[in-house]
């Protein structure tokens, strides 16, 4: 048995005041002649031992009248059966709410987050004063507070553009209220449950939490979404995702407003839409598919810049691969022949942009740095550096560099100050530089020194340092949001871009099975009346004070009744 | 008023108010006569002495018919045994006596006084000779049966004169009257019967083996009969300064069951000996008190 308010048990100590006062009362009656004492002193003889028990009846009466009085002020909690009971132990709870975009899906004329909502409601809403509360969206962010504070949360929450790993979510989640010192925990996950939604691993639940996740709608309409979008020079790729096994849909793309091109394709397939020519600058457009109960991925924008080819020169010395590369790049028209980017071993002289490889002869290295200080570049090639992945937007990622020289910074001023940036590192370590107008790279182009150039992403990645990184330019980025593009700038120049959209996992509206959820999870999954029914279930408690407070009038009754008759 | 008012209905402590033993006795017994119009005390002898004058409450069978056809005048015919009746009157003056329950009543030993004055000028009308003695735990004051003129004075007197004792003990004035009252004559007890119950019937037995004819009259306050008082009281004893200290309101039923279980216990002992026995309240009128004695 547990109390709402054990404080009020301290009154209990009030139950000792009849005996008390029976035994400490001191009070001195008043006194009086009586002559026939002898009748007083039979009568008594003969009623002491019922007027005794009297006595101790009325005793035991009131003291046990005010026990129960107290004990109904501190609202005994006793355990209850299922989930009828209107109070709990003390229990830490985290309602996770998914409000991820797939929760602004449409089912007959009803959004998908509203059932969502209803479901934290009602568990937020049984919560009491002695809980501990958190509230979980989207964004993954736990949110404590206090019923009402989460409750009205609850209620202004919409659909996100963020995707939430429910199964991330779960076990932080879990390990939030675990740390609770209360006698219960529970996490309520109210999520349409997308087995996308699902990230890798389990959520290794710890023992003693109770994880309850409402179980996902029967029937969930075929969605079709728009997932990436790639740009070329001459066309624009769209991927279409969601439903496996859905129709194909028509995909329209829109640049600065107007129809370029219109495409048919399905979910786990692309639409290639060619592009009109378009002059120089950073463009942007916006690929869309017809309306359909999950509107949020139906449009997804994106930019591109359309620029002219780099004039690039190359050192004998370069080496073949870099050569061969440079080949195709001009075959392709992504480059001309110049001196505006020059690549080599050494920094060259009139070109605007130096892209210097470390010598094959290590014993150059002393010339080359002497030249790289002449160009005012603070980075110098320094001793043999140690094998490793390639890290960095800019190559294949974990691309194997087994012969290095570290690039080390020489010069007292601040690196971000001078328009100094690291573009790639191998074990930590700079390995692609830009300063100002030298690109150093700790490496030469070569298969001896780096498996490089000789994966598909070589030639790629040379387009991009002849027409990206020669000219300060960033990648477009991609992150997760609500549709928009934000641009980097420096002065009224364009550096690039961010284009933010959903997370293409979240069109594929196919729920996870039962038994999935509960495994990954370690959740049980339920329908909403027994979701209902399981909320504080193990921990429920019935509030027996009216009981008690029945059993007060009953004794005071009795007492009144035993009181009566003695008098 | 006295001369209107029936006195022996009237209430006790109403009639009280009136004047002493002497008035209050007169009074009583003026309306008692009047009311029963005969003697209620007759005597025991057949044998005819003398003639007296006619007296309201005498029996009409003792009228002397032939005295009043020849003279037109009342006259009843008296015996010699009747002249000769001894009557004590035995009035407990302890000091549980002198209680009352409530300021508008009698104390007991008050009423006994008033109802022994009365009954003494009853028997003395009769020409009964008639004598007290009061008693607490000891004989107090005796008045020896007389019938002479001045002899209710002299009760009177005697209970006047008496002031309140201490304990009670009715076995030694009851031995007193047996050395008083030589031949068979009439013994009445006036007391509220707080004494030790086996020795005063031991002692009324006797009486009544020696062939007086005895009558005890139980003097109880109302406030005796029925236990009340505050919800909680230490009641002392006036005699022996003995207390307990008791709930009346718990203790009351239990009470009235002891209290009736005494008077139960006397009535049958009494009944059992040939002794009579009359439980009387104090706030009773003299009058009723004085029926249940005829």
């Amino acid at each position: 048995m547990t109390f709402l308010h054990p404080l009020v048990l301290l009154g209990l100590a009030a139950a000792a005041i009849p005996a008390l006062l029976h035994l400490l009362e001191r009070r001195v009656p008043p006194e009086a002649e009586f002559p026939p004492l002898r009748y007083l002193s039979e009568a008594e003889r003969q009623s002491a031992r019922r007027l005794k028990l009297r006595h101790l009846l009325l005793l035991v009466l009131r003291t046990a009248l005010i026990a129960v009085l107290v004990l109904a002020a501190a609202r005994p909690l006793v355990p209850s059966r299922g989930g009828g009971s209107l109070v709990h132990e003390p229990t830490a709870l985290a309602v996770i709410l998914d409000n991820s975009p797939s929760s602004g899906l449409v089912i007959d004329g009803r959004p998908v987050l509203e059932r969502l909502k209803a479901t934290a409601r009602a568990s937020l809403a049984r919560a009491t004063a002695a809980d501990r509360l958190w509230l979980v969206l989207a964004d993954g962010v736990a949110r404590a507070g206090t019923r009402e504070t989460l409750l009205a949360t609850v209620d202004s929450v919409r659909a996100s553009a963020l995707r939430l790993d429910l199964t991330a979510a779960v076990r932080a989640a879990a390990r939030l209220v675990d740390a609770e010192p209360l006698r219960a925990r529970e996490v309520h996950v109210a999520s349409d449950l997308q087995r996308s939604a699902l990230g890798p691993g389990r959520a290794a639940v710890p023992r003693g939490v109770r994880v309850l996740a409402l179980a996902p709608l029967e029937r969930v309409p075929e969605n079709r979404g728009i997932g990436t979008i790639q740009v070329t020079d001459a066309a624009v790729v769209v991927n279409v995702v969601g439903t496996p096994g859905a129709k194909p849909a028509p995909v329209t793309v829109r640049i600065a407003g107007r129809e370029v091109g219109r495409g048919l394709a399905a979910p786990a397939s692309a639409a290639t839409i060619p592009l009109p020519a378009l002059g120089p600058g950073w463009w942007s457009g916006e690929a869309t598919l017809d309306p359909d109960e999950l509107r949020a991925d139906d449009r997804r924008l994106f930019v591109w810049r359309v620029a002219p080819p780099a004039n690039v020169g190359a050192s004998a010395n370069a080496g073949a691969f870099v050569s061969a590369a440079l080949a195709v790049l001009e075959d392709g028209r992504r480059i001309r022949r110049g001196r505006d980017v020059f690549i080599g071993d050494r920094p060259a002289s009139g070109s605007k942009t130096s892209i210097v490889m470390p010598p094959a002869d290590a014993a150059l290295l002393g010339e080359v740095n002497r030249a790289l200080a002449e160009r005012g570049c603070r980075w110098r090639f320094g001793p043999a550096g140690t094998p490793g992945p390639l890290t960095g937007p800019v190559a294949p990622e974990g691309t194997p560099v087994g012969r290095r020289f570290r690039l080390d910074e020489s010069g007292q001023q601040p690196t971000a100050a001078l328009d100094s940036v690291v573009l790639a590192r191998v074990n930590g370590e700079p390995w692609l530089v830009r300063d100002g107008s030298v690109l150093l790279i700790g490496s030469r182009l070569d298969t001896g020194w780096t498996a490089l150039p000789a994966t598909p992403g070589f030639v790629p990645f040379v387009d991009a340092l002849m027409n990206r990184l020669a000219r300060s330019e960033a990648p477009v980025g991609e992150a997760e949001g609500a549709a928009r593009v934000e641009f980097r700038t420096r002065g009224t120049d364009t550096l690039g871009a961010t284009v933010f959209g959903l997370d293409p996992r979240e069109s594929d509206l196919t729920p996870a099975a039962p038994g999935l959820a509960r495994d990954v999870l370690g959740a049980d999954v339920l329908e909403d009346a027994a979701f209902a029914a399981a909320r504080f279930a193990g921990t429920g408690r019935s509030d027996v004070s009216g009981l008690l407070l029945a059993l007060a009038l009953l004794l005071a009754l009795v007492e009144l009744g035993v009181a009566t008759l003695s008098h | 008023m006295v001369d209107t008012q029936r006195f022996d209905l009237l209430d006790p402590a109403e009639v009280a108010r009136f004047g002493g033993i002497e008035i209050v006795a007169a009074g009583v017994v003026e309306g008692f006569l009047t009311g029963i119009h005969r003697s209620p005390f007759r005597g025991f002898s057949v044998e005819f002495t003398e003639h007296r004058a006619y007296q309201p409450g005498d029996e009409l069978r003792y009228l002397d018919w032939k005295i009043l056809a020849r003279a037109d005048r009342l006259f009843v015919k008296q015996f010699e045994e009747e002249t000769n009746l001894r009557a004590m009157i035995l009035v407990d003056v302890s000091r549980s006596m002198a209680w009352r329950g409530a300021p508008a009543r009698l104390t007991k030993r008050a009423y006994a006084d008033r109802i022994a004055a009365a009954l003494a000028l009853i028997l003395l009308r009769q020409r009964d000779a008639t004598g007290l003695i009061t008693f607490d735990d000891a004989v107090r004051e005796v008045v020896p049966a007389r019938v002479k003129a001045g002899q209710w004075a002299r009760v009177v007197r005697g209970l006047i004169r008496t002031p309140d004792g201490m304990r009670t003990a009715a076995q030694a004035a009851l031995v007193h009257v047996t050395s008083l009252l030589a031949r068979r004559g009439l013994v009445v007890l006036i007391s509220d019967l707080l004494l030790d119950r086996e020795l005063a019937l031991t002692a009324l037995r006797y009486l009544r083996h020696r062939g007086h004819h005895v009558i005890v009259l139980h003097l109880m306050d109302p406030a005796e009969a029925e236990l009340t008082g505050p919800p909680e009281v230490r009641f002392r004893d006036p005699e022996s300064a003995a207390s307990v200290v008791v709930r009346p309101r718990e203790l009351a039923r239990a009470y009235g069951e002891a209290v009736a279980r005494e008077i139960s216990a006397w009535r049958g002992t009494c009944r059992r000996h040939g002794i009579a026995y009359h439980h009387v309240l104090t706030d009773m009128p003299f009058g009723v008190a004085l029926r249940l004695l005829a």
